[in-house]
């Protein structure tokens, strides 16, 4: 990515940081995910079903509307590519077995957009076309919901039959924009995380909004001995992981559980990361018939181009499990739709 | 239209035809078989089978049954019921964001309950009520299809699909009753022409232009060359014909050419054929010139739309 120019210098298209409330009732930054964070058609999605299923309760309440979250992610993407008149963008998706295709399906409907796979993109003398039947067609942005490593195999891993080959070499030839920008992913590393604040303070030499979740570097010898005496007490996480895999909650796990992850990071120090226990806030759920509390987090999403938008909503994730702390869907988390008063 | 989604529908299409004239065929077999003496009913059995294996793959033993169960329920057999109907569905679900919710989810639920059924429990029930039930759901689907979808090149697309393989399984079940095969065994029976007309559900529609009086040069006339009759293999083609037409429309004449020139080929060929000449002899060769055109006509498409090479293109 050295000597590439991103338009707008906006690296970051889609923005998904988890946010969570700590006890005493401030909102800090849990994660950040800049790669291809997920999440914002269960945002809509939950949106239309309350909707319809209590109308009575919205009609009062002033609740601001998310649905034209489509169009600001199409005006988004389009402003990427200024100089072309009409702008040709296409969803890329690693096909129908990720978890996630039901949302880029989702969006590429409702931007009006093709969904398209890497088999479906054709490069030729580094110009970016899809194939369809009237012949090749011209595509200007690519909204990428596949991983760096996997998005083009002549650039990165030789063994990915779901990227577009010399589309890297397209797009560093300004003949392509892809959002988000290759490389991004590197920003979800949990121990870059830990340096954001310091990030800010550097390079913009503001100070953060919104603060971080205290965090020990296992890399560094002395928190790494702080960690391994406190494992009871702190969640572990390996740097490269997400969706709620590689991680140990500290007090709700076993004595043996501990011990073995405590091998697993004394054998790969650099590879992880620890953090006090957060209570996450609670919001109520209807739970068998009954009203309990549950822990949740929120997903608010930022879209970047030539100008930032937040749609007034946000994807709230729900541990359904009582008092776990596990929000991922991929661990059979649930969501809410979340409103946004207009007063 | 992205070629890879043409090729779906168009897939989806094929296979949904096929699932159709198994279904029918097997469910005619199986309510014929009531009324016929055992050795017309293993004869005519022995045709379904070659119809729906191709002669050579065809299972040795013709026990009713355990054929039923190999046509109908059989996974590791490629052009049993379940198995087209599978490969309906796995190509619909490539394009679900292109087809409408109702047709995926109608076709979903016609594999999901076709799925588990096998013989042991659908014989001592009624074997042919379960196609007949499939039957009925493959209609369905075409109805649900025509009223939901829009009529775009996607639906073009699946109007292709469904001809080019109409076409060609007509032709087949055709040489199979007019073909030198056929000749050289004893002459069929009143049944088997019934059985024939109906598996192409063209029992009324026939009698409506020619009475009940069954003639085989009618039987053969009417299939091939009656322009009216969706189960014709002329009203196949003219639709395959005019589907083409509607395909790729921002596609140059010059990558058309090949495709209309083919399909306009086989077009003349059935609107100006001529049955009494077939029925002399050249009935076999026809039918073949139909299957052949058909992957011709299979292949230009893919060369012209779906596989190019792209340097040709740009």
């Amino acid at each position: 990515m050295r000597g590439v120019q991103v338009p707008h210098n906006a690296y970051v298209t889609v923005c998904g940081t988890d946010l969570v409330r700590d006890e005493s009732g401030a909102f800090v930054v849990l994660e950040d995910n800049l790669r291809v964070p997920s999440g914002v058609s269960y945002m809509l999605a939950n949106r239309d079903v309350v909707r319809r299923a209590f109308p009575n309760m919205f009609r009062n309440a002033g609740v601001r509307p998310i649905e034209h979250y489509p169009q600001e992610l199409l005006s988004t993407l389009k402003s990427l590519a200024p100089l072309q008149s009409e702008v040709s963008i296409v969803v890329l998706t690693p096909g129908v077995f990720n978890s996630a295709y039901f949302e880029h399906a989702f969006l590429a409907r409702q931007m009006g957009g093709e969904l398209v796979e890497g088999r479906d993109i054709v490069i030729n003398d580094n110009y970016v076309y899809a194939r369809t039947t009237s012949g090749l067609k011209r595509v200007d942005v690519i909204y990428r919901r596949i991983d760096d490593d996997f998005i083009d195999p002549v650039a990165f891993r030789p063994d990915s039959t779901l990227g577009v080959p010399g589309l890297f070499n397209a797009y560093r030839a300004g003949n392509v924009v892809i959002a988000n920008a290759p490389g991004t992913g590197i920003a979800d590393d949990k121990a870059v995380y830990a340096y954001v604040p310091r990030l800010i303070r550097y390079y913009l030499s503001e100070e953060p909004i919104l603060e971080n979740v205290e965090t020990f570097l296992c890399r560094e010898p002395m928190s790494c001995a702080h960690v391994l005496a406190n494992l009871d007490k702190l969640v572990v996480k390996a740097v490269g992981e997400s969706g709620g895999y590689g991680m140990l909650v500290g007090p709700h796990a076993t004595r043996e559980e501990r011990e073995t992850f405590a091998e697993r990071l004394k054998a790969d120090p650099e590879n992880y990361i620890a953090q006090p226990t957060i209570q996450l806030s609670t919001a109520p759920c209807f739970i068998d018939g009954q009203i309990e509390p549950r822990h949740v987090d929120l997903r608010p999403f930022v879209l970047h181009g030539e100008e930032t938008v937040v749609v007034p909503g946000a994807l709230t994730r729900v541990a359904l499990k009582r008092g776990s702390l596990v929000v991922n869907s991929s661990q059979g988390g649930g969501s809410k739709d979340t409103w946004v008063l207009s007063s | 239209m992205l070629s890879r989604v043409a090729e779906n529908l168009y897939w989806m299409s094929r296979y949904l035809e096929r699932a159709e004239h198994t279904a029918r065929l097997l469910t005619v077999k199986l309510e014929s078989m009531l009324d016929q003496s055992p050795e017309d009913g293993e004869a005519s059995w022995r045709r379904a089978v070659d119809a729906l294996f191709g002669a050579e793959f065809a299972p040795t033993s013709p026990d009713v049954a355990s054929l039923t169960q190999t046509l109908g329920f059989d996974l590791d057999n490629p052009s049993s019921l379940i198995s087209s109907l599978r490969g309906a569905r796995d190509n619909a679900r490539q394009v679900r964001e292109q087809i409408s919710t109702e047709m995926w989810s109608h076709l979903n639920q016609m594999y999901l309950q076709l799925a588990p059924v096998n013989l042991k429990t659908s014989w001592s029930d009624q074997p042919a009520h379960i196609f007949r039930e499939t039957l009925d759901n493959l209609h369905m689907f075409e109805g649900i299809a025509f009223s939901t979808m829009r009529h775009g090149e996607g639906w073009h697309f699946i109007q292709l699909g469904r001809y080019i393989e109409r076409a060609q399984l007509i032709s087949f079940l055709l040489d199979l009753h007019f073909g030198a095969d056929a000749r050289a065994r004893p002459p069929a029976k009143y049944p088997d022409w019934l059985g024939l007309l109906r598996s192409c559900t063209a029992f009324e529609a026939y009698c409506k232009v020619y009475t009940a009086n069954i003639q085989p040069n009618r039987v053969a006339e009417f299939l091939l060359f009656d322009a009216e009759f969706p189960h014709s293999i002329r009203f196949a083609v003219e639709r395959m014909d005019e589907a083409l037409t509607r395909v790729a429309p921002g596609a140059p004449p010059h990558r058309r050419a090949e495709c209309n020139r083919l399909a306009g080929r086989l077009r003349a060929n059935v609107d100006f054929g001529q049955i009494d000449e077939l029925m002399a002899g050249t009935i076999d060769g026809f039918l073949a010139g139909v299957t052949r055109q058909c992957e011709q006509i299979n292949d230009a498409v893919y060369a012209a739309y779906i596989e190019y090479d792209a340097e040709t293109v740009v």
